[in-house]
């Protein structure tokens, strides 16, 4: 008799804990699994582990809710309240939710609600572009086509640091947003992202010869580089003489890779 | 009788599943409504540039540090649910002032970024290992693991003289800091369960680990949210076409770029692509930018003081700041 197992009932329970943690998790595959606003935030490499943490704090969440009781001592600290109600450090208790926890909502909702848009021209007009040293010296020969799609990045240090100037004679399309310069110059321009929105860099080329469309427009810039000083010198900067500017859609990777 | 409280229980699970789900949903139709009905005339208010550029960088910290802070809490909880103290006896000498070195050179097997590593170095500590030792780890893991070197010498091509000198001057830093631990360090500052010696709070087995996990995340969740506030405000009141004013001395340089690496919190897989970019700044001050920034920065000590108390968090951290600068000025001046 007294050896016959005992199965603790089966309880749902709503706890703060598990309403956070689907929170936290359904807002990562929103943006991760069923679109690809991450794209905004992160770069391309960690939507699988978005994806993969998004699922894990879910399915944790849930466990939470679901729950064996075990025995009588669970009962009572839950009884307590839930609230983290003692002095942080005396005993460590984890049944109970941190207050501070409830700091991830505002995150978790603004990503379900309302996702924050990707860094366009405010960001690009504080920076200064800047391309990292690449030391002048000659690049390898571009490839073939007529206009070449180039990203900002390889027409930027081609324009700073190629002494072979591999870009003299070519037609060349760009793609990127509007930004406006100081004294009427405009730039077509893109972010840089290595890990995170936060890190991003400016890349800029000026566009001239051209009206200026409005700023955070998506364009199409086609044209010949403009060259402007001897390359590896600070008078080398990327400027394009405009051929045509074609309104263009916001591409759904807003960033450029490095 | 059994089967029959199990039928009740169950019945009892369904009903109430079926009512959380009503209620929820009801609850959840509602705040969708309003907000799609109300959400762009808020967003209108809200929509000057800076700010809709400040809920990006927050979010974006947010979401880059999420699946790495998981990463340290699944870590951490395996090590506090499933490996015994004794193993941790076994691997590491008993004299502090030995672990030190060891933990910090360990600190090469956990890849990813900075909010992993204050987890794990939690569970350790409360697993009985030294805390000079779980501090060194901290310290050492997010700078010298694998893919944080291949990202620096990715971003210094040509340079391998860079990515030799962050790892020397990161791993002394961190073994300093462990050593002055072991000399100075008081108890005191640390929560009570971390102090080595008392018997582990937390259950064991697949039941801590589930608990361990939870609360951890959560808790260092908010805090990694807190930091992530503080990096955007900082990101978008500080230009960083700014710092050009400064790069003419380097002594000014390397203090600057220090403290630069505190407030921008970038991460540090990418903070040696930022460094690589402040061109016009000594190598010794891009050195201390991409020493600094592991060990110290807002997101950092806002996660620490939520695991190890606040008391800790400024004391350690500033000592750390001081130590990593002197030890990037002396590694620079010798291999740059």
């Amino acid at each position: 008799m007294s050896l016959r197992l005992h199965v603790p009932p089966l309880r749902l329970r709503l706890r703060p804990q598990g309403v956070l943690l689907i929170l936290c998790g359904s807002a990562l595959l929103r943006i991760a699994l069923f679109s690809e606003l991450y794209l905004r935030y992160v770069k391309e490499g960690l939507r699988p582990y978005l994806v993969v943490s998004g699922a894990a704090l879910i399915a944790l969440g849930l466990l939470g809710l679901f729950t064996r009781d075990h025995g009588r001592e669970w009962d009572e600290e839950e009884g307590e309240g839930e609230e983290d109600s003692h002095v942080e450090g005396e005993g460590h208790d984890h049944t109970r939710n941190p207050r501070i926890a409830w700091l991830l909502t505002a995150p978790a909702l603004a990503l379900l609600l309302f996702p924050p848009p990707a860094l366009g021209s405010y960001s690009a007009e504080r920076e200064e572009a800047r391309v990292a040293a690449q030391g002048a010296g000659t690049f390898p020969e571009l490839p073939a086509g007529d206009p070449l799609d180039l990203t900002l990045g390889v027409f930027a240090s081609r324009a700073e640091w190629d002494t072979g100037a591999s870009l003299k004679g070519r037609t060349v399309r760009l793609t990127g947003f509007v930004t406006r310069d100081d004294g009427g110059a405009w730039s077509v321009a893109r972010l840089r992202v290595t890990c995170c929105a936060a890190d991003a860099q400016a890349l800029k080329v000026e566009v001239r010869g051209a009206d200026a469309p409005a700023a955070d427009t998506w364009v199409k810039v086609t044209g010949t580089w403009h060259p402007t000083g001897r390359p590896g010198t600070d008078a080398a900067r990327p400027v394009l003489d405009a051929v045509s500017v074609k309104r263009t859609t916001a591409p759904s990777d807003p960033y450029e890779k490095r | 009788m059994e089967n029959g409280r199990n039928v009740a229980d169950g019945v009892r699970v369904a009903a109430r599943a079926l009512v959380y789900a009503v209620v929820g949903g009801v609850a959840l139709l509602a705040v969708v409504t309003v907000g799609s009905v109300l959400g762009p005339m808020v967003v209108l208010d809200l929509a000057t540039p800076a700010m809709a550029a400040w809920w990006t960088v927050f979010t974006a910290v947010a979401v880059q540090g999420i699946p790495f802070l998981l990463l340290g809490t699944v870590v951490s909880a395996a090590i506090g649910a499933f490996v015994p103290e004794r193993v941790f006896r076994r691997v590491l000498p008993k004299n502090p002032a030995l672990a030190v070195p060891v933990a910090g050179a360990a600190g090469v097997v956990l890849p990813g970024c900075e909010c992993a590593s204050v987890p794990v170095a939690d569970s350790l500590m409360r697993r009985g290992v030294a805390p000079a030792a779980a501090l060194a780890f901290l310290l050492s893991a997010p700078a010298i693991n694998p893919v944080v070197l291949v990202a620096t010498s990715i971003a210094f091509p040509g340079d391998p003289a860079m990515v030799g000198a962050r790892l020397v001057a990161s791993l002394a830093t961190a073994v300093a800091m462990g050593w002055l631990w072991v000399r100075f360090g008081r108890e005191e500052w640390l929560p009570s369960v971390r102090r080595g010696g008392g018997p582990a709070a937390t259950a064991r087995g697949w039941r801590g680990f589930r608990d361990g996990l939870q609360h951890d995340f959560l808790h260092a969740g908010g805090f990694l949210v807190l930091g992530a506030a503080a990096a955007a405000t900082f990101n978008i009141l500080v230009p960083r076409s700014l710092l050009d004013v400064f790069t003419g001395s380097p002594w000014l340089s390397v203090l600057l770029l220090a403290v630069l690496a505190v407030v921008l919190c970038v991460c540090s897989e990418a903070d040696a692509f930022v460094a690589a970019s402040l061109t016009g700044f000594s190598p010794t001050a891009r050195l201390a930018f991409m020493v600094v920034g592991p060990m110290v920065d807002l997101k950092l000590v806002a996660l620490q003081a939520g695991t190890f108390g606040r008391a800790f968090a400024v004391r350690f951290s500033s000592v750390t700041w001081v130590v990593a600068v002197v030890s990037s000025v002396l590694v620079g001046g010798w291999l740059l």
